[in-house]
């Protein structure tokens, strides 16, 4: 069955496209406190029918919380008239996306998301705005371009953008209704994987003193922890023991698993090491033709006075 | 108001965040990216929004790959960061050198780019 009723869903759809529509710039004087509330309603009922009425644990609280603030900085992304503070309010979005991804214990992935979003894709997009925004006069430094003060069509942007979410909203809460609830509790397991990280596991096994000091782990012709022959643990080497004697075993314990980046690691370098060169060659591409396309053309004359190169000097 | 907004047989809903949670917060952020990138006259705030829309499908990617308990979706997000930045990198050097051309940001001025 669905997550929520949908004529809630749909009804806080249609109340927040609205408003959404209200908020756009549009010439003459535009409902925009208006709209913003009646966005601000619409979202908080399609919210509400996601649940939350009831709050008894943390998490769901910050789901709803930053939620809440990447939708709101987002809207606030596409209605406000100026660039620059749009952009800003990107990084708004990106902030509250990371606290969804640390929900979703996807450590590695949130911060790297503040680091290239926030660090370096937004700086971009700010020197960009400031570099081709038109040199204002005194008198009109407040004013905005006209472009900026107008947008295209936003009524039927909206209801587009809104049959669009309400499709993919059914059909993905009754996909995933189908699915049933995710194993809640613990860490993401990664069978095997532990394996192949000997020395994680020895230094673990040693601040828990579970390793004495003549020990070490065994380890295979690939770098690989030994499963002892009983199942449950890996082998141990005793120093001075004799090569024949039965190797001891200790058993790992159920809280040592890999972390959030370990797993993000494997998966990205070990099951798809092409990728990693895709990735690199495909920024590699972006740098160099970014630099071809925004290169300025330099003036060999050194006499061009007034003329469009010396533009700008004084 | 809880038996209205909640199915009566899908009692877990309300007392736990499930993977639709996200799918539709992902889904109303790439809604609003797309709004925007329709309706904005701006061409550095067109390509704000196609970030917007990055940002809807990687929640996505996370949340999916955190439901089924494997790594490969949030894999995929480092390729998602990857092509936004080749994309920022590239669409921003085009807008600097329209804007050099003609001094406005305005997509509507270069309506004959449709071809």
């Amino acid at each position: 069955m669905d997550l929520v009723n949908p004529y809630v869903l749909y009804a806080g759809l249609v109340v927040g496209a609205v408003g959404l529509a209200m908020v756009l710039p549009r010439p003459g004087t535009s409902p925009r406190l208006l709209g913003g509330i009646i966005a601000v309603a619409g979202l908080g009922l399609l919210l509400l029918a996601l649940g939350v009425a009831r709050t008894e644990a943390a998490p769901r609280v910050m789901f709803y919380v930053f939620s809440a603030i990447g939708l709101g900085a987002a809207v606030r992304v596409i209605s406000h008239p100026r660039p620059v503070y749009a952009a800003l309010y990107f990084i708004l979005t990106i902030l509250a996306t990371s606290g969804l991804f640390l929900i979703l214990s996807a450590e590695f992935m949130a911060f790297a998301l503040i680091i290239v979003y926030a660090g370096a894709i937004l700086i971009t997009y700010l020197f960009v705005i400031m570099l081709a925004t038109e040199s204002p006069t005194a008198e009109e430094a407040e004013a905005l371009a006209e472009y900026d003060r107008h947008s295209r069509e936003p009524v039927m942007a909206v209801v587009l953008g809104l049959l669009l979410v309400a499709t993919l909203t059914t059909a993905v809460l009754h996909g995933s209704a189908r699915l049933g609830l995710p194993r809640a509790a613990g860490e993401p397991v990664v069978g095997g994987r532990l394996a192949q990280m000997p020395r994680k596991v020895e230094s673990e096994l040693r601040e828990r003193g579970l390793l004495g000091a003549d020990q070490t782990l065994a380890v295979n012709r690939d770098g690989g922890l030994v499963p002892a022959a009983g199942g449950g643990g890996v082998e141990v080497v005793t120093r001075g023991a004799s090569p024949e004697a039965p190797r001891a075993a200790v058993a790992l314990p159920a809280d040592l698993t890999l972390t959030n980046t370990e797993g993000v690691a494997f998966a990205f370098l070990a099951e798809h090491p092409g990728s990693v060169e895709i990735a690199g060659v495909v920024l590699l591409m972006a740098m160099v033709g970014a630099v071809v396309l925004a290169r300025k053309k330099v003036e060999l004359e050194e006499a061009g006075a007034g003329g469009p190169g010396a533009r700008g000097e004084a | 108001m809880t038996l209205l907004l909640a199915q009566a047989d899908f009692p877990h809903a309300m007392h736990q965040l499930t993977l639709g949670h996200y799918l539709v917060v992902s889904a109303l952020m790439f809604g609003i990216g797309l709004v925007g990138f329709v309706t904005r006259r701006n061409l550095i705030v067109m390509f704000l929004c196609t970030e917007l829309m990055f940002q809807g499908a990687g929640i996505a990617l996370v949340a999916l790959s955190r439901y089924w308990l494997n790594h490969t979706g949030e894999a995929f997000v480092i390729f998602v960061l990857t092509v936004a930045a080749a994309e920022a990198a590239l669409a921003l050097a085009l807008v600097v050198l329209l804007f050099r051309r003609r001094e406005t940001l305005d997509a509507s001025r270069w309506a004959e780019l449709k071809g």
